[in-house]
């Protein structure tokens, strides 16, 4: 099946954050307002950003980030979206111990929740820093949570041929949903009129980001200038981890016990014929 | 009836039968992460709750026993770095005893020989790089750098790997060699009943059984 993406155009994004309003509301992610008397919910106070909630949450997948720099005395002020790339490779993959978190047949990456063990390895592998979990610290029971691309079962609009929800919301259409290759030549050609225009850093990002995002972000200036990370990488630990520690392990562990099976063997064999022959095959064994 | 020595008192029985369990149910619920297909076990987080618990008698115990039994502690770790010749000569002369059953060339060996004590010594290594990367990921999950946590996984499974490959062996070496059986005397007999025959003794711990036979400090096993 051809891969579908997401199409963010920064230059035309307004920062209304309707599409984290749509995306809440679609995938029923009340936030829990907390009240001021309790620390431990995400305060929704003022920290100098028109930015709110202040973070992803497991109730939060998608966020809009406001970006303050200074260009030649001139205040620019970049949106971008903070939510999940849905990479091809995919670090969180790579890392889910039990084929919880999946490719779908677009590319996306979604994952049931049902079968979450709470591990969080996904969390500390994710190179964007995507995916937050709910944590008891003390019994260590925990959901990892992140954008499922609108595939929660139940909720799901991509099986039903529908856009996702913040695509659909976004008035200025700064958003766009539809096959991988026609939205990425899309791109380019935006980048390509940017240039033109003299924002000589355009770039579009994810096109080549770990074989390829499904998410993909028009910038009209670097991906550091956006706080996004240049050449996003699966961490070397994963990789060790998933490619070399666990298979070495299987074959030690295999090696182990099939090396103990023929010893028993042997061994036996060896026991046997010692004790039979009337023990005269070895006249000088000592009674040790 | 056969004249038997005490190998092991009962502190440092329990202490080996609950930490063998502890490490047993620590060695399943991180195994099935191990295994894709037996991962819907670990769904909804129940597995790490039972690792948790099994964590937490993996600590304590000996915890408890330390104190208790500290000149039995000392005289433990100092034999788990107490190498000699005689070592050497054992591991050379091993593999004719455990395939050809010739135990010709094996030399005398003290209280442990050469692999328990090789085992033993795996148990003190691994149980703290096993309760250090453990403790790191239970108590600052939330707040220690992913690239950390991410180490800490690495090497306990690392740990995993080559304490649960010898942990077969240690099982296999102790109860299920041809040589081993009958239960009734060695290495099960000295863990589950504390007494092994003297006669088992000489022939298999020569240097240990000619000092408890002068009466030196057999109560510090």
């Amino acid at each position: 099946m051809a891969d579908k993406v997401i199409l963010y155009d920064a230059t035309r994004c307004t920062a209304c954050r309707g599409c984290q309003a749509a995306c809440k509301q679609w995938n029923e992610n009340d936030e829990y307002i907390p009240p001021p008397s309790d620390q431990r919910g995400v305060q929704a106070k003022s920290h100098g950003s028109y930015e709110n909630p202040p973070d992803l949450s497991p109730q939060t997948w998608l966020k809009m980030r406001f970006t303050e720099t200074e260009n030649n005395g001139k205040v620019r002020w970049l949106f971008t979206r903070q939510a999940c790339m849905h990479c091809t490779d995919a670090a969180c993959v790579k890392a889910c111990p039990n084929g919880t978190l999946y490719h779908h047949e677009f590319g996306f990456v979604a994952y049931n929740k049902d079968t979450c063990t709470g591990c969080g390895y996904c969390i500390d592998a994710c190179p964007f820093n995507v995916p937050r979990s709910t944590r008891n610290l003390f019994t260590g029971i925990a959901k990892a949570d992140k954008c499922t691309f609108c595939t929660t079962p139940g909720l799901d609009r991509i099986a039903e041929g529908l856009e996702p929800a913040c695509v659909k919301t976004c008035p200025p259409k700064a958003l766009q949903y539809g096959d991988r290759d026609a939205l990425v030549a899309e791109g380019r050609k935006r980048v390509q009129t940017l240039v033109a225009k003299g924002y000589t850093n355009a770039y579009l990002y994810g096109e080549h980001e770990l074989d390829g995002l499904h998410v993909i972000y028009v910038l009209d200036d670097t991906p550091e200038a956006y706080g996004l990370p240049v050449d996003p990488k699966v961490p070397a630990t994963t990789i060790a981890w998933k490619d070399v520690i666990q298979p070495v392990g299987w074959a030690l562990g295999g090696l182990t016990i099939l090396g103990l099976g023929l010893n028993f063997l042997i061994a036996r064999e060896s026991k046997i014929k010692k004790e039979q022959p009337a023990k005269k095959e070895e006249p000088a064994e000592k009674e040790k | 009836m056969e004249q038997e020595v005490e190998r092991y008192r009962k502190p440092t029985r329990i202490l080996h039968w609950v930490h063998a369990g502890a490490f047993t149910i620590l060695f399943l619920t991180g195994l099935i992460l191990f295994i894709p297909a037996l991962g819907f076990l670990a769904q909804d987080s129940w597995t790490r709750l039972i690792h948790r618990i099994a964590a937490a008698l993996f600590i304590i115990a000996p915890l408890i026993y330390i104190p208790l039994n500290w000149k039995a502690t000392l005289r433990g770790v100092k034999d788990a770095f107490s190498w000699g010749m005689d070592d050497v000569g054992w591991l050379m002369a091993a593999p004719r005893y455990y395939f050809l059953a010739d135990e010709e060339a094996m030399p005398p060996q003290d209280h442990m020989n050469s692999g328990q004590k090789m085992w033993w010594l795996l148990v003190i290594v691994f149980s703290g790089v096993f309760i250090i990367t453990g403790l790191i990921m239970w108590a600052f999950k939330t707040v220690a750098p992913a690239a950390l946590l991410e180490w800490m996984v690495l090497i306990h499974d690392i740990a995993f790997i080559v304490t649960g490959a010898m942990f077969f062996v240690h099982i296999y070496l102790s109860v299920i060699h041809p040589l081993m059986r009958p239960l009734r005397t060695g290495a099960w007999s000295s863990m589950a009943r504390g007494k092994v025959s003297a006669h088992y003794a000489c022939s298999h711990h020569a240097k240990w059984y000619e000092r408890i036979s002068k009466g030196e400090e057999i109560e510090h096993q």
